[in-house]
């Protein structure tokens, strides 16, 4: 397959909730492969644009071309494109009223219209992946944030998309719970899936990002590799924005 | 002889007599509210389903629904409200005389005892349900119904897996409820000659002249009735809450389980 084909391509899009503007003019290109991680302070947008991308908002303005579609149109099938977009929340959004096994099976099953067998095989290979095959017969409510987490990643992965987003995946969980989501996270972007992350986790960022961007009040700041963006930046608000994790 | 006896024994003298009477009665009234009450949940899920349908009425948005839906959508939903407040807003015995006696005046239909009392009830019932089932929707987790569009479930696929059977728990509490109601509120149905519980009380008591001695039997029966009825409905609720326990699953089992089922297959 060829790695450098550009998948996503998001151009002059605006994202306004009445008169307030929270995205002003977003471009980038998403390419096979890519880990690209969004950065940025709280209110700035960020998670918006993911929102965006998944259409859980709706721009207002510009595009979003998924292999050169533009699925803004209101002509386009949501629910299909959104198969092939996954997207793991910062509140995992597990299905309370299901078990961690059939949360995994649900969307093949009644989305991807596989059968009930072969469901439960992608599921279980899934959970394994994200170590959670132990849980299966438990309830959302049951498990820890972190698991909840890993369940969530492996509810996203058994429908196989074709890009993964990640909304903040470890804003909401306790220190000791986020290295368990990030090393499942690690391993994904190795093993070559096209992610976009949202995170505030820089060292995560630094270490497995292809492309990171950098966002300020609904605009992209600067961007680049994540050598540039970390050890080189070229704006004095990503410096200044940087500057703050580095005494971490 | 009746005015001879005391308390107790004018008690047993109705019930030796009329005991099976008060059993069919208690019997009618059981069936009328439990059918009633599970079409009414139906007519709730309509009516809270319809009216929780999202519409994007956003002037310019590029994902506004066409106009034929949003009017269509526009005069469904008013018809539903009234049918809400109408029903909601007027008691069930007025509302038993209306329908039995319309029915018949403007269009000649004559209903039977138990088409007139199903068709009564439920209607009554399918308007608190719809008011009950609209708040269980509203009050599920709007992050569950992201959850579900993210993996690509249209708003109905979502509405049928994930949203619906947690409001349904949301509300059971609120369905037992007017399942007690219903059994009671059945006795306004003598007015359109249902031989309900409270029917079957009119007449033995017109008979016998023993008001307090066979309302004290209805008493206890109703009691009966509703006192059994809550307790089956708090079994039901535990047991859709299920175990606070969870099993830890050996990932050999599963691949015994998986290949046990291929094999089979």
């Amino acid at each position: 397959m060829d790695t450098n084909q550009v998948i996503l391509e998001v151009s002059h899009l605006e994202k306004s909730f009445g008169t307030h503007s929270v995205l002003k003019d977003i471009d980038f290109k998403v390419k096979q492969g890519d880990v690209v991680s969004v950065i940025g302070a709280s209110g700035s947008g960020k998670s918006t644009m993911l929102r965006c991308i998944n259409l859980l908002e709706i721009p207002t303005g510009g595009s979003i071309l998924y292999h050169g579609k533009d699925i803004t149109d209101p002509k386009v099938n949501v629910p299909a494109y959104r198969e092939k977009v996954g997207m793991v929340f910062q509140n995992f959004n597990l299905f309370n009223n299901l078990t961690v096994l059939e949360n995994c099976m649900v969307g093949q099953i009644k989305v991807a219209k596989k059968s009930k067998e072969e469901a439960k095989k992608r599921a279980l290979q899934f959970l394994e992946k994200v170590d959670m095959t132990a849980y299966i017969n438990a309830k959302p409510r049951q498990i820890s944030g972190g698991q909840k987490q890993r369940v969530a990643i492996a509810r996203a992965l058994a429908m196989d998309p074709e890009i993964l987003l990640f909304d903040e995946p470890t804003s909401a969980l306790d220190p000791q719970m986020v290295g368990e989501v990030l090393s499942v996270m690690r391993t994904l972007a190795r093993e070559g899936l096209t992610m976009i992350v949202v995170t505030h986790e820089m060292a995560f960022a630094r270490d497995i990002s292809s492309h990171v961007i950098f966002m300020a009040d609904g605009l992209i700041v600067e961007e680049g590799t994540a050598k540039q963006i970390f050890e080189n930046p070229a704006k004095q608000e990503t410096r200044e924005f940087l500057s703050r994790f580095r005494n971490e | 002889m009746i005015s001879e006896m005391n308390f107790l024994e004018r008690i047993g003298y109705i019930l030796s007599k009329y005991g099976t009477s008060y059993l069919k009665g208690a019997g009618t009234t059981l069936v009328i509210a439990l059918v009633s009450t599970f079409i009414g949940c139906i007519i709730g899920f309509l009516v809270g389903i319809v009216q929780t349908i999202p519409v994007d009425k956003t002037k310019g948005s590029r994902n506004r629904d066409p106009l034929a839906k949003r009017i269509l959508l526009i005069i469904v939903n008013a018809i539903l409200k009234a049918y809400v407040e109408i029903f909601r807003g007027t008691p069930m015995i007025v509302q038993a005389v209306f329908i039995y006696y319309g029915l018949s005046q403007l269009f000649g239909v004559q209903l039977g005892m138990w088409q007139a009392a199903f068709l009564v009830v439920s209607i009554n019932t399918g308007a608190y349900m719809a008011e009950s089932v609209r708040g269980g929707i509203i009050s599920v987790d709007p992050g569950q119904m992201e959850g579900a569009k993210a993996i690509g479930m249209t708003h109905f696929q979502a509405m049928i897996n994930v949203i619906l059977p947690q409001a349904f728990r949301n509300i059971l509490p609120q369905i037992g409820n007017n399942l007690i109601i219903n059994i009671k509120d059945t006795s306004v149905l003598s007015v359109i000659s249902i031989v309900d519980l409270f029917f079957v009380h009119k007449s033995v008591s017109g008979a016998l002249y023993t008001y307090f001695e066979s309302a004290t039997i209805v008493m206890v029966i109703y009691l009966t009735m509703t006192l059994i009825t809550s307790k089956l409905l708090r079994l039901w609720e535990s047991k859709m809450d299920g175990s606070e326990n969870y099993e830890l699953v050996d990932m050999m089992d599963i691949g015994t389980q998986l290949g046990s089922k291929q094999r089979k297959a």
